[in-house]
C-alpha cells in the first residue's frame, strides 16, 4: 500500500537525488576546468622555473670558481640536481604542437649542463683558462635558455589562448545552463507537487462528500475513493460503516412494518370479538336453550326441527369458540355444511347447494369463521333476492402448492367497479349477517394469517353470478402470529 | 481549471527541458582536445634550416621546398634565420641549434671565421651534420657534408653571355661586389670576369660596396663618377639591386642602362617584372630546399654515405626582363 508517509519520502528523496545529480555534475566539471587551468599554469611556471634554475646554477657555478669549497661545490650539485628534474618535467610537456621547441628546449639543458660538468672538471684539473671558456660558454647557454624560454611560452600562449577563452565561455555556458536548470527544476516541482497534493487532498474531498450524502441521510450510495492510501482504508471503513447503518435502517422499518400490522390484525379481532359479544347475549344460555327446545322436539315427534337446532346449536358454539385460533379445514367444511342444513331449512328447494371437496386438502389448516360469511354473502346476495332461488357451489381443490377453496352462485353478480370496492374493503357490511363478520373481516384474517396479499381473487359478471376463489398456501408464510 | 493548470505546467516543463537540454549541449561540449602529448621516449628527427634573409621570396620558396619534403619524409623541420643579413643572430641561431643538439642542420653558407668555427668544432663537438644551401662555403674551411644550390661560376657565366649578347658593340661594365665577398660572390665574380676577359670591347670596372644603402648608393655614385661612360651594370649581390638603381634613376634615364643580377635578393623579382633589370638568374630554391632535406636524411638514415662533398648543382636559368616601362 501506497501510504501518505511514502509519498512525502518519495518527493523528498526526488528533489534530494535531483540536487545531488547536479551538485555532483557542477563540481565534477568545475573540477575538470581547474585541473586544466591548472594543467596550462603549470606549464609556464615549470618553463620559468627552468630560466631561474639555470641562472641560479650560472651563479652557483661562478661562486665555485672564485672560492672553490664543499660547501659551494655541494650548492651547485644542488641547483644541478635541481635543473635535471625540471628538465625531464618539461620534456613531459612536449605534444604535437611544440614537440621540435620542447626537445631543442630540452637538449639545450643537457647542453648547458655538461658544459657546466666540463667547467668543474676542467677546475679540479687545475685548467682554470678552459674552465673560464667552458662557463663563459655555459652562461651564453643559460642566457639562450633564458630567450628560448620566453619564446617557447610566447607560443604556449598562442597554443593554449583559444583554450582559455573557450574555458572562459564554457563557464558563461554553464552559467546559463545553471539558470534554465534552476527554472526547469522549479517547475517539474511544481507539477510533481501539484500531482502529490492532489493525490492526497482528491480522495479526502470524496470521503468528505460521501460524508456529506451520509449526513443528508442517504445510506444507499457506494463510497467509492480512486487511491490506494491510508484515506482508501478510511473509505473502505467509512463504507463498512455506512453499510451496517443502512442494514439497520431496513430492519428497523420491517421491524415497524411488522409491529403496525400485528396491531391492525389485534385491532381486526378486538373488532370481531367485540361484535360478537354484543351478539351473544348469553349463548351458554341461548345454546341450553336450543338443546332443550331440540330434545323438545324430537320428543314431540319433529325430528326436522330438532336437527335444525341440533345444526343452530353447534353453528353458536363453533361461532363461540373458534373465532380466534386456526381451525381445519374439515372442521370448517362440517360448519359450512351445518349453517346450509339451517339455509335449506329456510329457502327449501330454491337453494341448490352442491360440494365438491377434495379430501386430501381437509387437513389445511385455515382462520376459523372464514367460510362461512362467504356462504351466507351468496345466501345474501344470489338466494334471497331471487324468487327461483339459486345454485351455490362450494369446491376445494389441490393446485399444486396452493389449496384453492371456491364459493360460487349463479345470482345476479356484480360490477367491476363494486369487485374492485369489495377488494379493497371499501364497503361497508349490510347488517343481516348471522356473525356480524363481513367480507373484508375475512380477507383481512386470511391476508394477515398466511402473510400474502393476495389470497382471495373475484370473478364476478353482472346477471352471471359471483365466483369468489381462496388460493391459500399449503404451507403458512412468515408473517404467523398464531 | 485543473487540466488548465496541468496543461501549462507540462508545456512549461518541456520548454523549460528544451533550452537545458540545449544549453547543457553547449556546456558539456568538449571539442577543444588540448594538443595531444608525445610519450618521453618518441622523438623524430629534428632539423633546422637556418638563413641570414627570413622573409625573402628566394629564401620563402627554399623553406617551402624544405617543408615539403620534411612532411614528406616525416621529420620535424624548423626555419631559422635572421632578418636582413644580421650575422650575429644568424650565428647565434646556429649556435642555438648546436647547443639544441638538432638532428641535421641545414644552413646558408656564410663565408667568415665565425661561420666556419661553429660547423668546424661546434657541429663536430656535437656530431651534428651541416649541408649549406644556395651559398657555399668550401669543404676544407667549414667541414660540411655537402652542399646543395646553384653553380654560382656557371651562373656568373651565363650572366656575362648574355651582357655580351645584349651589347654586341660592346661597351663599359661595372661589377658591383660587397667588400667581404663570400665564397658565392667570389665565384660569381670569376664566372663573370672569365667570361668577359675573352671579349676586349667589354671592359669591367669591379666596384665594392657596403652593406648599407648609404654605402651601396655612394658607391654607384662613384661608379658613375668616375665611369661616365658605363653602359651595363652587373649587381654580384642580388640586394644591391634597389639603391643601385635608385641613384642611377635619379641622375639618368634608367633604359639606356644594361642591368644584370641574381634572384636572391629581396627586391629582383619585382624588379624584373617591372622591366627596371634586363635579367637575372633565376635560381631553384624549391629544389635547394627538398634537395637539402632529402640529402639530409640520407646521410642520417646511412642510406647514402659519404655525400658528395662537391655539392648537388640546382639548376639555373636567365629569365630576362619584360619591356621596359617609359
Amino acid at each position: 500500500m501506497n501510504t501518505i508517509q511514502k509519498k512525502i519520502w518519495m518527493l523528498a528523496l526526488v528533489v534530494l537525488a535531483m540536487m545531488i545529480a547536479i551538485w555532483l555534475t557542477l563540481t565534477f566539471y568545475n573540477q575538470k576546468m581547474q585541473t586544466q587551468y591548472n594543467d596550462i599554469l603549470q606549464r609556464y611556471l615549470q618553463m620559468n622555473e627552468v630560466t631561474s634554475d639555470s641562472q641560479q646554477m650560472v651563479t652557483d657555478l661562478n661562486n665555485y670558481l672564485l672560492m672553490p669549497s664543499q660547501d659551494t661545490h655541494s650548492q651547485l650539485e644542488n641547483s644541478r640536481e635541481q635543473l635535471l628534474i625540471v628538465q625531464s618535467t618539461v620534456y613531459e610537456l612536449r605534444n604535437v604542437e611544440n614537440e621540435f621547441v620542447l626537445t631543442n628546449y630540452s637538449h639545450l639543458i643537457s647542453s648547458f649542463v655538461e658544459t657546466v660538468d666540463r667547467s668543474i672538471r676542467f677546475q679540479e684539473q687545475e685548467a682554470t683558462e678552459a674552465s673560464l671558456k667552458e662557463f663563459t660558454e655555459a652562461t651564453r647557454i643559460s642566457m639562450y635558455i633564458s630567450e628560448m624560454t620566453l619564446t617557447i611560452i610566447d607560443t604556449e600562449l598562442k597554443t593554449y589562448e583559444r583554450f582559455y577563452r573557450e574555458i572562459i565561455d564554457q563557464s558563461a555556458e554553464l552559467k546559463k545552463l545553471g539558470v534554465w536548470l534552476l527554472l526547469l527544476i522549479t517547475a517539474a516541482l511544481i507539477l510533481f507537487t501539484y500531482f502529490f497534493s492532489m493525490s492526497i487532498t482528491k480522495p479526502i474531498h470524496q470521503l468528505t462528500k460521501a460524508a456529506n450524502e451520509l449526513a443528508k441521510g442517504r445510506f444507499d450510495q457506494a463510497i467509492h475513493v480512486d487511491t490506494n492510501d491510508e484515506i482508501s482504508f478510511l473509505a473502505e471503513t467509512f463504507d463498512h460503516m455506512r453499510g451496517n447503518i443502512n442494514a439497520m435502517i431496513v430492519e428497523i422499518q420491517q421491524k415497524a412494518q411488522l409491529e403496525s400490522e400485528l396491531q391492525d390484525s389485534k385491532l381486526l379481532l378486538q373488532q370481531s370479538q367485540l361484535l360478537n359479544l354484543q351478539s351473544q347475549i348469553n349463548p351458554h344460555f341461548l345454546f341450553n336453550t336450543l338443546n332443550t327446545l331440540s330434545k323438545k322436539a324430537y320428543l314431540d315427534g319433529a325430528e326436522e326441527t330438532s336437527d335444525l337446532i341440533v345444526s343452530v346449536a353447534s353453528l353458536l358454539r363453533y361461532n363461540l369458540k373458534r373465532m380466534d385460533r386456526a381451525v381445519t379445514l374439515s372442521e370448517e367444511a362440517f360448519v359450512l355444511r351445518q349453517y346450509m342444513e339451517i339455509q335449506k331449512a329456510r329457502f327449501s328447494d330454491r337453494l341448490q347447494f352442491f360440494t365438491e371437496l377434495d379430501a386430501a386438502c381437509m387437513n389445511l389448516q385455515i382462520p376459523g369463521l372464514t367460510l362461512q360469511p362467504l356462504i351466507e354473502n351468496a345466501v345474501i346476495h344470489a338466494i334471497e333476492p331471487e324468487e327461483d332461488g339459486g345454485h351455490i357451489w362450494f369446491r376445494i381443490k389441490d393446485v399444486n402448492a396452493e389449496v384453492w377453496i371456491e364459493i360460487e352462485d349463479n345470482g345476479k353478480g356484480m360490477s367491476q367497479e363494486k369487485r374492485l370496492q369489495l377488494l379493497d374493503g371499501a364497503i361497508i357490511p349490510a347488517e343481516g349477517h348471522s356473525t356480524g363478520i363481513g367480507f373484508t373481516n375475512v380477507v383481512k384474517r386470511l391476508q394477515l394469517f398466511y402473510g400474502k396479499e393476495d389470497v382471495v381473487t373475484i370473478e364476478s359478471e353482472i346477471g352471471q353470478g359471483t365466483k369468489i376463489i381462496l388460493k391459500l398456501p399449503k404451507i403458512r408464510g412468515t408473517a404467523n402470529h398464531d | 481549471m485543473r487540466k488548465k493548470v496541468i496543461v501549462v505546467l507540462c508545456s512549461l516543463c518541456v520548454v523549460l527541458g528544451f533550452f537545458t537540454l540545449w544549453s547543457a549541449e553547449g556546456a558539456f561540449r568538449s571539442d577543444w582536445q588540448l594538443p595531444a602529448a608525445i610519450p618521453a621516449d618518441e622523438e623524430s628527427y629534428r632539423l633546422v634550416l637556418i638563413t641570414q634573409e627570413l622573409e625573402t621570396p628566394f629564401w620563402n620558396k627554399v623553406g617551402t621546398g624544405a617543408m615539403t619534403q620534411a612532411a614528406h619524409e616525416q621529420v620535424n623541420l624548423a626555419v631559422w634565420g635572421s632578418y636582413g643579413n644580421n650575422r650575429e643572430d644568424f650565428l647565434k641561431q646556429i649556435e642555438i641549434a648546436l647547443h639544441s643538439k638538432v638532428d641535421g642542420v641545414i644552413v646558408q653558407g656564410l663565408d667568415t671565421e665565425e661561420f666556419k668555427q661553429l660547423t668546424r668544432e661546434k657541429a663536430a663537438f656535437y656530431g651534428i651534420p651541416v649541408i649549406t644551401v644556395a651559398n657555399d662555403v668550401p669543404v676544407e674551411e667549414s667541414l660540411r657534408k655537402t652542399f646543395v644550390g646553384s653553380d654560382h661560376y656557371q651562373a656568373g657565366k651565363m650572366l656575362a653571355e648574355q651582357l655580351i649578347r645584349d651589347m654586341p658593340a660592346g661597351g663599359q661594365t661595372v661589377l658591383m661586389g660587397d667588400i667581404e665577398q663570400e665564397y658565392s660572390q667570389q665565384q660569381r665574380l670569376q664566372g663573370v670576369t672569365e667570361s668577359l676577359a675573352k671579349h676586349d670591347e667589354i671592359s669591367t670596372v669591379y666596384v665594392e660596396s657596403g652593406k648599407s644603402d648609404e654605402d651601396i648608393i655612394t658607391a654607384t655614385q662613384h661608379a658613375l663618377n668616375q665611369n661616365p661612360g658605363v653602359q651595363a651594370f652587373i649587381a654580384l649581390n642580388a640586394n644591391h639591386v634597389g639603391p643601385m638603381m635608385k641613384e642611377i634613376s635619379r641622375r639618368a634615364e634608367l633604359e639606356p642602362y644594361h642591368l644584370y643580377s641574381f634572384d636572391d635578393g629581396a627586391e629582383t623579382a619585382s624588379l624584373l617584372e617591372q622591366g627596371k633589370l634586363d635579367a637575372m638568374i633565376q635560381q631553384s630554391p624549391e629544389l635547394m630546399g627538398e634537395k637539402s632535406v632529402e640529402l639530409m636524411m640520407q646521410w642520417l638514415r646511412n642510406e647514402v654515405v659519404p655525400l658528395d662533398s662537391d655539392g648537388y648543382i640546382t639548376d639555373i636559368r636567365i629569365v630576362k626582363g619584360a619591356v621596359a616601362q617609359p
